[in-house]
């Protein structure tokens, strides 16, 4: 890598170039950080998309490789550099371009905030439903590449369902534009959608397209405290089974319910074991159709108790302590791995019997805390303290949860993406047929291999770390 | 005690979730990873606790580049007081004679006379060694003790009796708020002692490392409030507020014969909007037609109710009206004496601030810390910039 520094100051100007150990260490993985980590050698902090082309230029010359990065929120290690060389910080692309409410679209650069994209088009009545629960620092471009989601997947969906277009820097440096400000599009390959997911290993994404709905014009969120684990997923299968649809529909335990009690005022009660927070929105009489519906659901179902949130305030305390559930667990657990396997959302009382006899089996504790609405459960495995022997048993445990998900006719990831953190599942969902065509997908966009390296298969020799 | 190496393990709380960003000024202002506070954990774990590589002047100066603002601590769901491991880093790096001249003549310009001692008599010296901003507020003709000092009993019955700690930005810059503060509470049935000999609260020299100045200024200081007979201690700074109730304890070690009575003490600390709208008014105010806006200061997680208590208690005088800020609680960059010996980063977040600032039209700006009225005040020219208690005087024709 002799003369790289220079190189790209070069190309870029010395003030957009890191290279000193203190700063290369701030880059060295993302939120696992307790996974692989990788010094780079060098990154870059482009302002634009011609900047980011001429750094990929570059690169490809020299067979450099070349590592996006958004806001380093991940939970995959999708943006660690696990093989060196340049880490491309994309979070000075920051502009929202274009909010278009005629045509209900927008345009932003990928390194815009999420939460800053969200409060800007909400402003104008608009609605960008898409939420990963780390919004407040993750980018859209980081959201596309991972095709992140978040509790309003069950009603919304989840990134990729409002991407309509995509601005791509390829390995080579040449920048396409597939997809467009169109809502809908018939025309050979989908490489938006290509592009999305595809976690930095065909290119750069430095603009997003996106659709938008309009605002809802109410709210109600819906607390439900229930006996047991199986009474609360019991309790979510029935109510997708009776057609209500909630916008956000989330199962907790009493473990995650005692340390976000801080934030609730009354506090929840603790002689629960399952909890349930729902939030409905569209019109008013629509809310409170679906609330009440909901409650007579949870009634009739023998739920404790169901808590009717009207004050906005204490709402949106709910969702805020929800949004912090994984690193509130860490001010008790040494660390907590999380996964994120989905299944249909029948399965649910499945899911959660089936999580607790390998909790059981296994001697480690699970914690589970997920999106149940859409069948995204976060099983974390939870270490009050890490030594050999509980991360050997971990893995096992692992191994089974991902096992059982697979099994249930489940995926292995619902909005996390793989990174290298579930690259050793990958063959367990896919086969080797749909994988040797993604590395041949890999081939075609990045002959070189230089993007984002040694993510989502594993590579030869490869050792799950 | 602010050894770091008894932060070894809520260091390894930190879950890099990186929500510290979403309100860390310096990471805003400089939009690279080594600028937000889950970073600058990580280069002092591995650069200063554990060793692993060589502690350098960059990392020197990415601990420095802090603004202690408090913004990452009061965001971090983990918990991890990152403040007080910036400042134990301080302390450490001081320790080992690797701050350099500058963080030395900072210290002893605070040791002696604490904020202003860096921001008057000091002040053309910083700037001589090129550590200062040109922007230096100015200094009050008359400081406050040479004017108020003793009791001041209120006309009528006396309901509630406080002791008034007089910060450094009240003394020495903003006298009037300190006159506002004395009839204020006078007028509403409550007496106000303010004892003589008081010291800078020492959150200044404790941020520039120089732990045993802060020690000596907690010291007098406690000394000189404990055993008044008074209900309350008021400030009208959030940041002495917080040096007294968050990190007065900590200057000294936990066995100090000291801790009883700052406990006793700092029990008592109160900011004065806080204090007196959970009291609640005695006198309802009068009609005041002005529009205002509230720059909330970043010194606020020391109390729960601080951040409101402006809101609600300006918000009984009848036609003033509040315009919030879209983020009410964005640094503005001053933080002590930050914004002169970081006066490029300090400047980045100024201008971040006020890109809110100029997008809200109101009548006046009002925040509770003298170096945000005057960090925001060299910059915003079309209305002033001060504290919510004159608002109150005002609204009473004080």
């Amino acid at each position: 890598m002799q003369g790289l520094v220079k190189d790209l100051a070069t190309l870029l100007g010395s003030t957009q170039i890191l290279s000193q150990p203190e700063e290369m260490l701030a880059y060295a993985n993302d939120a696992t950080h307790y996974f692989k980590s990788r010094i780079p050698d060098a990154v870059v902090l482009p302002h634009t998309t011609e900047e980011v082309a001429k750094v990929m230029k570059y690169a490809f010359e020299k067979e450099i490789p070349v590592t996006p990065r958004g806001a380093g929120s991940g939970l995959a290690g999708g943006c660690t550099p696990i093989h060196g060389g340049i880490v491309m910080d994309l979070k000075r692309l920051n502009q929202i371009v274009e909010i278009d409410g005629s045509n209900m679209t927008a345009r932003v650069e990928g390194g815009v905030v999420l939460k800053k994209f969200q409060d800007t088009v909400e402003k104008r009545k608009l609605f960008y439903p898409p939420d990963p629960q780390s919004g407040c620092v993750c980018t859209i471009g980081g959201n596309v590449a991972t095709r992140a989601g978040g509790p309003r997947g069950v009603k919304y969906g989840t990134t990729g369902n409002y991407v309509t277009g995509l601005e791509v820097v390829l390995p080579d440096g040449s920048i396409i534009t597939p997809g467009g400000k169109f809502v809908k599009q018939s025309v050979g390959y989908d490489i938006t959608h290509l592009m999305t997911g595809s976690e930095g290993t065909l290119g750069v994404i430095t603009g997003v397209n996106l659709r938008l709905l309009p605002l809802p014009e109410a709210d109600r969120t819906v607390i439900v405290v229930c006996e047991t684990l199986e009474q609360a997923a019991e309790i979510v299968a029935e109510i997708i089974a009776r057609g209500a649809v909630p916008a956000m529909l989330e199962f907790l335990i009493k473990l995650a319910i005692t340390i976000m009690n801080q934030y609730f005022f009354p506090p929840l009660p603790t002689d629960g074991e399952g909890y349930l927070f729902m939030f409905f929105d569209g019109t008013e009489a629509q809310v409170e159709y679906e609330a009440k519906l909901v409650s007579e659901i949870c009634h009739d179902m023998k739920a404790k108790e169901v808590r009717l949130v009207e004050d906005p305030r204490a709402a949106a305390a709910y969702w805020t302590a929800r949004a912090n559930v994984y690193p509130l667990i860490q001010t008790i657990f040494e660390r907590a791995n999380s996964e994120d396997i989905t299944v249909p959302r029948n399965k649910l009382p499945d899911l959660v019997r089936a999580v607790q006899e390998i909790a059981a089996a296994e001697e480690v504790m699970i914690g589970l805390a997920g999106h149940a609405g859409d069948g995204n459960m976060h099983p974390s495995i939870l270490f009050p303290q890490v030594t050999p022997e509980a991360l050997e048993k971990s893995e096992f445990a692992i191994d089974k949860l991902i096992r059982t998900g697979l099994d249930m006719g489940g995926t292995i990831s619902g909005e996390h993406g793989i990174g290298i953190h579930k690259s050793k599942y990958l063959a367990w969902e896919l086969g080797d047929i749909q994988i040797e065509l993604m590395k041949r997908i890999k081939q075609a966009f990045d002959p070189k291999g230089i993007m984002n390296p040694g993510k989502i298969w594993m590579e030869d020799g490869d050792k799950h770390a | 005690m602010l050894r770091l190496e008894d932060y070894e393990k809520i260091i390894a709380k930190c879950s890099h979730c990186s929500y510290c960003q979403s309100t860390c000024p310096s990471y805003l202002a400089e939009q690279s990873e080594s600028s937000v506070a889950k970073n600058r954990l990580l280069i002092i774990k591995e650069m200063l606790m554990h060793e692993n590589l060589p502690f350098t002047p960059r990392a020197q100066e990415i601990v420095d580049n802090c603004l202690l603002c408090t913004n990452c601590t009061q965001t971090c769901s983990s918990k991890v007081p990152i403040d007080d491991i910036i400042i134990a880093a301080r302390i450490k790096i001081g320790q080992k004679g690797v701050g350099g001249i500058k963080q030395f003549v900072m210290g002893k310009m605070l040791t002696q006379r604490g904020l202003t001692g860096a921001l008057g008599k000091a002040g053309s010296l910083a700037q001589k060694l090129g550590i200062a901003t040109k922007e230096i507020p100015q200094l009050a003709s008359k400081s406050f003790d040479k004017m108020y000092s003793g009791t001041y009993t209120p006309a009528g019955t006396v309901k509630k009796r406080v002791a008034y700690f007089v910060g450094c930005g009240t003394n020495f810059i903003f006298p009037d708020t300190g006159e506002a503060v004395v009839k204020v509470l006078n007028h509403n049935g409550i007496e106000v002692i303010i004892p003589k000999g008081q010291v800078c609260c020492g959150i200044p020299a404790l941020a520039e490392g120089d732990l045993e100045g802060a020690r000596s200024m907690v010291e007098t200081n406690i000394k000189l409030f404990t055993g008044l007979d008074v209900d309350a201690i008021i400030t009208d700074c959030t940041s002495c507020g917080m040096m007294f109730k968050e990190k007065a304890a900590k200057c000294l070690s936990d066995d100090d014969p000291l801790q009883e009575k700052i406990a006793a003490v700092t029990a008592k600390i109160w900011e004065v909007t806080d204090y007196l709208q959970n009291q609640g008014l005695e006198v309802p105010p009068g009609r005041l037609d002005i529009t205002w806006s509230y720059h909330v200061p970043c010194h606020r997680g020391w109390s729960p109710t601080v951040k409101d208590a402006p809101r609600q208690l300006l918000g009984q005088i009848p036609d003033a009206e509040l315009r919030e800020f879209d983020i009410p609680e964005q640094c503005c960059g001053g933080a002590g004496t930050y914004f002169m010996e970081h006066r490029e980063v300090a400047e980045k977040v100024r201008a971040l601030r006020l890109q809110d600032i100029n997008n809200t039209v109101s009548d006046v700006i009002l925040t509770q810390c003298p170096v945000c009225r005057f960090y925001i005040g060299f910059q915003v020219m079309d209305r002033e910039v001060t504290h919510p208690i004159k608002i109150l005087a005002q609204a009473y024709g004080l």
